[in-house]
């Protein structure tokens, strides 16, 4: 995270510049000890060895360093591949905040002791890119100076494609245990903030879709109860628009709530008018995909035409028959035009007064969706005619 | 289509259908003129039963195009109910509210949206924002209030 510059040496990799220099101070002190050695074995000629507790000394203290300077070695080769394996950016501060050694994609890298050559080398906190994580930035060293562990989330990188990280600061303790230096590990965790994101976003989309359910559910109640003739009626007349609701989502719950096809959306609605009679409806056309919003107008209006044939028309005997055809006429402005027509019903006569079901039809569709919609009474059986430009009838909001 | 009863015949004026009644604002006791913008018919066939047995004119429109169209047409709309999303128009209620507002400023402006709350610089100074759904005799208590203030 958090450094924008270029590595300022990209061959430098672990063991870390310190370690470096530790191993160089030991190399030095070898040579030392053997320089020492040699000087002694020349100073006492071999006729007059050097006093026999003298001579071992010499080779403990030698054995000892090249030990020691072996098994160094070896713990810096593995923290070398533990930095490397780590996926992490890793930084050493000074208590002040000013970066010191860092390790990123598994590279360690130490300031330059002047810190002149070491773009990176500057103010911690000040390189977040928002005010507000710089502000956290400050209070994670306060808490890792007091010897807290300071933690906050931050963005870096560019506005159009920021990282984000869940930064741990903590202290470094010195041999007397008070803070020295202080560690900071930066986890990128830009995907979890993404799904985080998301997420939070599908849940005020869903919010915003319930509210809307809920205002239409108290519109189809309310003008149930406006045009009903009886309390029965009205909570008969309701549960079957509610349910013909509940099956317009599963529609388009099927569809990821983006669209669902005609076919499926006639066959939903007409499916609880059929007393499982199969061959009473007939719904013939191309596949076209409706949005959200003509998925549940066009599931109420076909309850409604359904409700009303199974009362009064085709569905109301056992020869009766509804044929549902429609097709899409047009290229770019393309409309579509939609049949009911109900036959072998008994005889027709036109309703007196347009109920809920006649408003819904005709105002809906018409105002809805820049559409028009001719509802007829003919003796043979009731015919509704429709047709909206398909582009409204397509349009993805609820 | 169902052969239950309807209810009487609603008071209920289509903003395209009956242009320049401008004398009606001259009577004292006309019912005042409230102009619904809402693209779902049902909701905006409840909500103009609602207004109309409340004893306003309703005149409708189903996004913000037809709205102003009403608007420039009829000097006696006294106050714009609006839904914010209108797919068919070419902007939403939040814009229709802030245009009305700074071209009819004598008409006060409700939005009523399913959403949660508007953000800091959709709504016009003024405006009142309503959520769905809504208590109809609220709405009814709030239209009458609005309407009285702007008067």
């Amino acid at each position: 995270m958090v450094v924008h510059d270029t590595d300022p040496d990209p061959r430098a990799g672990p063991p870390a510049g310190g370690e470096l220099a530790r191993q160089r101070a030991l190399r030095d002190e070898i040579a030392r000890l053997r320089a020492l050695l040699r000087e002694a074995r020349q100073a006492s000629p071999a006729e007059t060895p050097p006093p026999a507790r003298t001579r071992p000394d010499w080779e403990v203290r030698l054995a000892t360093a090249e030990e020691l300077n072996a098994r160094l070695q070896a713990s810096e080769a593995f923290t070398a591949r533990l930095l490397a394996a780590s996926r992490d950016a890793i930084q050493v501060l000074t208590l002040d905040g000013t970066v010191q050694w860092r390790c990123e994609d598994g590279r360690a890298t130490t300031a330059d002791q002047s810190g002149t050559g070491t773009p990176w080398a500057t103010s911690w906190a000040t390189s977040w890119p928002d005010p507000t994580d710089r502000v956290a930035a400050d209070l994670a060293l306060a808490a890792a100076r007091a010897g807290r562990t300071g933690r906050f989330r931050a963005a870096s990188g560019p506005a159009e494609a920021p990282r984000w990280w869940d930064v741990v600061v903590s202290a470094i303790q010195g041999a007397d245990g008070t803070p020295e230096r202080l560690l900071a590990v930066s986890r990128d965790v830009t995907e979890a903030y993404r799904a985080e994101e998301q997420q939070a976003l599908l849940m005020q989309e869903m919010a915003h879709r319930v509210k809307n359910t809920l205002a239409l559910v108290q519109a189809v109640a309310a003008q149930t109860l406006r045009s009903a003739t009886s309390l029965e009626a009205a909570t008969e007349a309701f549960n079957g628009r509610l349910m013909a609701l509940a099956d317009a989502h599963d529609v388009l719950i099927r569809g990821a709530w983006a669209e669902a096809d005609l076919a499926a959306v006639v066959a939903g609605a007409m499916a609880p008018h059929l007393d499982g009679v199969p061959d009473r409806c007939t719904a013939t056309g191309p596949a076209v995909a409706l949005g959200p919003r003509a998925v549940l107008t066009l599931s109420l209006m076909v309850h409604e035409l359904a409700t009303n044939a199974a009362k009064y028309g085709a569905l109301s005997s056992p020869a009766g028959r509804v044929a549902i055809a429609w097709e899409v006429v047009g290229g770019p402005r393309a409309v579509l035009h939609l049949r009911w027509r109900e036959s072998g019903g008994p005889l027709v006569a036109p309703p007196a007064r347009g109920g809920f079901g006649s408003r819904l039809i005709e105002r809906s569709l018409v105002h809805s969706f820049g559409g028009r919609v001719a509802l007829l009474f003919p003796p043979e059986g009731a015919v509704m005619e429709l047709e909206a430009p398909l582009a409204a009838l397509q349009d993805g909001t609820a | 289509m169902t052969s239950d009863p309807d209810r009487p015949p609603q008071d209920v004026l289509h903003g395209e259908t009956r242009p320049g009644d401008d004398a009606r604002r001259e009577q004292t006791d006309a019912p005042p003129v409230v102009l619904l913008v809402e693209d779902d018919g049902l909701l905006l066939m409840e909500a103009a039963d609602t207004l109309a047995e409340a004893g306003f004119t309703v005149l409708e429109a189903p996004h913000a195009d037809q709205a102003l169209k009403v608007l420039e047409s009829r000097s006696d709309v006294e106050v714009l109910m609006t839904d914010v999303d209108m797919p068919l128009g070419s902007m939403n209620g939040f814009a229709l509210a802030r245009l009305v507002s700074r071209r009819w400023p004598r008409i006060p402006v409700l939005v009523v949206s399913g959403m949660g709350s508007p953000g800091p610089h959709d709504m016009p100074p003024g405006a009142r924002f309503i959520p769905k759904p809504y208590a109809p005799s609220a709405l009814v208590r709030t239209l009458h209030a609005t309407v009285r203030r702007a008067a």
